[in-house]
């Protein structure tokens, strides 16, 4: 049960390098230095560090026109620019009729929920009904719909870090199935004082980060195509997931690892690929942070990037955090079709 | 994919966790004697001072129910959740999910009060708390199945689809969509939500709670919705390998998105009616083949009358014999739980021959054509049909056809 086979047709990012897929791979080509702020509390200082890499501010070429995005949540602009560059990266100039879409996310719009929710306590009969719908779930993917004109299969996935794993997996069965044509898959995060306090308490040296990467799939096209899927490799326990990762090592010229630079996450990882060799291998998580829901998503544009412009395959390593682990391949020689 | 070529999808297991009752037999007991589950939200589960309404669909969970997550940290959808997998487990004949593809849950709000409390624990101090990681952790509605799929021993993909409220059909939908494209045998698929503060909070911010708490689904004068929490499931098998009796077959499935507003369906109901329109054709059927409806139906003003305009789009001539009922009408709106926990009503409706009521209804709404069924029938039910619309324009439509014994 994978997404193997499925053309990777047009790519998009958003990421503290910046709002483009091409600032994202110069900066992790570069290994470039991004700069990791505190993370402001409303109302009260806080007694410990809380780092985060947020996005810059947004160009005004990437600003969305469109009714929906007057108040919509940042990673409701983080996917939107993300979609709408790998779009355009597919050759799409407008978007295609019979456009699937699969959102994914771990933390979802946590600013205006936090926000909704600090209104609740404060006083329940004044808490706001603008805001209230952008707390939800599926609110972003509803807004890329409007954007895009997508009215048919739209869904969002909660869950591990590399759930646009599963997203791929649906792409693939809504292509099979006739569903849709071509399926833009997203994984997209934004960053709040609570989820960069939240991952303080995993590592104090975790740097909480945003963003969204958004693939353009189809049956075919003139992407590279996945081409080889290792997972899901479900695991239970964090000892269970150290034992499942050496299965996701596969060769390949390029590898795009999961590494955040804390030596208790990364130690199983190191070892598990260690004995393959690779000619550049990226680690983006330690210049970008953790971006959760977005971070596989971050990686397959990367890998896709390296891909296409060195003609060679790519692994990509995502042994996830809570649910399964997955690793996959990226290059030009499909060998099963959807 | 041609539609005649459609793999025969059987459902084999089902539970139902509901303000109605716990289990098949209780829900069932419970539409027959035109039960409604409503009543004040306890203080334990949130204080509702301040808000408009006062009352919802709440589940009475037995006092000890055994759960893999530690009692701080289970939420209470997923206990509801753990006894209607069980009882679908049971039901097909099975103490494990071993032989199970893949493990596809709806919700909406995931386990919104773990991370309530997260929330308030934080903004009380600025200081380190404990339980903070495992409140986080257990925040994710994955983590939750991943500790429910540990207790039963199985390990497979945990796909959690939030749709808001057409979550547990499009969780359904997708199961069957994975057994049709050939990538998986038998899925478990449904969807779960319980009460929380700030959905309430929301809810009721936005003016959707009727005021009186009681729910009026298709009432010329309803006023909006009443909030339910609940879980349901369904083991779905391909028919080639299925061993377990089949209680009735999915036969259509459709999704379409309704790009009118975030929060309001477009008033002529067009995404509905695709929905509708498509998930009949995949079933091979015409409207007039559908003998009982199970709609969105929450109450409010603009959902009933976009649906009740769709059905008579879609069905034309035949809409004044198909009869239709809302269930949220006895235990409110379940979200994330509610396609899942409807399309097991109508898999119970298909197993009963009978249809549950529409209930508080005192005059009916001008744009209803169909046949309300306002008081429990004893009916012939052949094909059944449940809409689900949510949140963000997720409409979804499931189809379902009667095994005979």
């Amino acid at each position: 049960m994978n997404a193997t086979g499925l053309h990777i047709n047009g790519v998009g990012a958003v990421s503290p390098a910046g709002w483009s897929s091409a600032e994202l791979l110069r900066v992790v080509r570069g290994k470039e230095e991004l700069p990791v702020t505190n993370c402001p509390r409303p109302g009260i200082d806080r007694p410990w560090p809380c780092p985060v890499r947020t996005v810059p501010p947004v160009p005004p070429e990437k600003q969305v026109r469109h009714p929906r995005f007057r108040r919509v949540s940042a990673i409701s602009r983080y996917a939107a620019a993300a979609c709408l560059e790998a779009l355009k990266d597919a050759g799409f100039e407008t978007p295609p009729p019979r456009l699937g879409i699969l959102f994914v996310m771990m933390n979802g719009c946590v600013n205006y929920t936090g926000r909704f929710y600090q209104e609740v306590l404060d006083n329940p009969a004044q808490a706001s009904p603008l805001i209230f719908p952008e707390t939800v779930f599926n609110a972003p993917a509803s807004h890329i719909a409007a954007l895009l004109g997508a009215d048919g299969a739209v869904t969002t996935i909660i869950g591990n870090s590399n759930a646009i794993m599963e997203a791929l997996d649906m792409a693939s069965v809504w292509l099979s199935c006739g569903v849709c044509d071509h399926c833009l898959v997203v994984g997209a995060e934004e960053c709040d004082w609570l989820s960069a306090e939240a991952l303080t308490y995993y590592h104090e040296a975790h740097v909480a980060s945003e963003g969204a990467g958004a693939l353009l799939v189809s049956a075919s096209g003139k992407g590279p195509a996945i081409q080889r899927i290792a997972g899901p490799l479900p695991f239970h326990s964090w000892k269970e997931r150290n034992e499942l990762i050496p299965s996701l090592a596969l060769p390949a010229s390029i590898l795009i690892d999961d590494h955040n630079g804390i030596a208790k996450h990364d130690a199983a990882e190191a070892a598990a690929w260690s004995h393959l060799d690779f000619k550049t291998r990226h680690s983006p998580k330690k210049l970008l942070g953790e971006s959760m829901g977005a971070s596989a998503a971050l990686q397959l544009v990367l890998a896709t990037l390296e891909c296409r412009d060195q003609q060679t395959s790519v692994a990509v390593s995502m042994p996830g955090c809570n649910t399964a682990a997955y690793g996959c391949v990226i290059g030009f020689d499909a060998e099963v079709g959807v | 994919m041609s539609d005649s070529n459609l793999q025969r999808i059987a459902i084999t297991g089902a539970g139902i966790v509901s303000p109605l009752g716990i289990g098949w037999k209780a829900n069932e007991a419970s539409f027959e004697a035109d039960r409604m589950a409503f009543r004040p939200v306890p203080a334990e589960l949130f204080g509702v001072e301040g808000f408009v309404a006062k009352t919802a669909g709440i589940v009475d969970l037995p006092p000890k129910v055994p759960m893999p997550i530690k009692t701080c940290y289970a939420d209470r959808g997923s206990v509801m959740l753990m006894l209607a997998l069980r009882e679908a487990l049971a039901q097909s004949g099975r103490s494990t999910m071993e032989g199970i593809d893949a493990m596809i849950i709806g919700t909406s709000a995931g386990a919104m009060s773990l991370g309530e409390t997260y929330f308030e624990t934080a903004v009380s101090d600025p200081g380190r708390h404990r339980r903070q990681l495992s409140r986080a952790e257990h925040y994710q509605p994955q983590r939750q199945m991943n500790e429910i799929a540990a207790e039963l021993g199985w390990r497979g993909p945990i796909i959690i689809v939030s749709n808001a409220c057409a979550s547990g059909a499009n969780a359904i939908g997708w199961g069957v969509e994975m057994i049709r494209s050939g990538r998986a045998k038998r899925v478990l698929a449904g969807g779960y939500d319980a009460l929380a503060k700030l959905v309430f909070a929301g809810f009721d911010s936005l003016k959707a709670l009727a005021p009186s708490g009681i729910p009026r689904p298709f009432d010329a004068a309803r006023d909006g919705l009443a909030l339910g929490e609940g879980a349901a499931v369904m083991i779905l098998e391909a028919e080639d390998v299925r061993k377990a009796e089949a209680l009735a077959d999915v036969t259509g499935y459709a999704t379409a998105t309704d790009l009118h507003h975030l929060t309001q369906p477009d008033p002529m109901g067009n995404a509905a009616i695709r929905t509708m329109t498509q998930a009949t054709l995949q079933s091979g059927l015409t409207p007039a083949d559908i003998d009982y409806i199970n709609s969105h139906g929450t109450g409010t003003p603009f959902n009933d009358v976009a649906e009740a305009q769709a059905i008579s789009a879609w069905a034309g001539e035949a809409t004044s014999r198909i009869a239709v009922s809302s269930t949220k009408s006895a235990m409110g709106h379940l979200l994330g739980g509610a396609g899942a926990v409807e399309a097991v009503i109508c898999l119970m409706a298909l197993r009963g021959q009978w249809m549950p009521a529409s209930l508080n209804v005192r005059e009916v709404d001008p744009a209803v054509k169909f046949d309300l069924v306002r008081t429990f029938r004893r009916a012939k039910v052949e094909h059944a049909l449940t809409n689900s619309f949510g949140f963000g324009g997720t409409n979804a439509t499931l189809v379902m056809k009667r095994r005979s014994a």
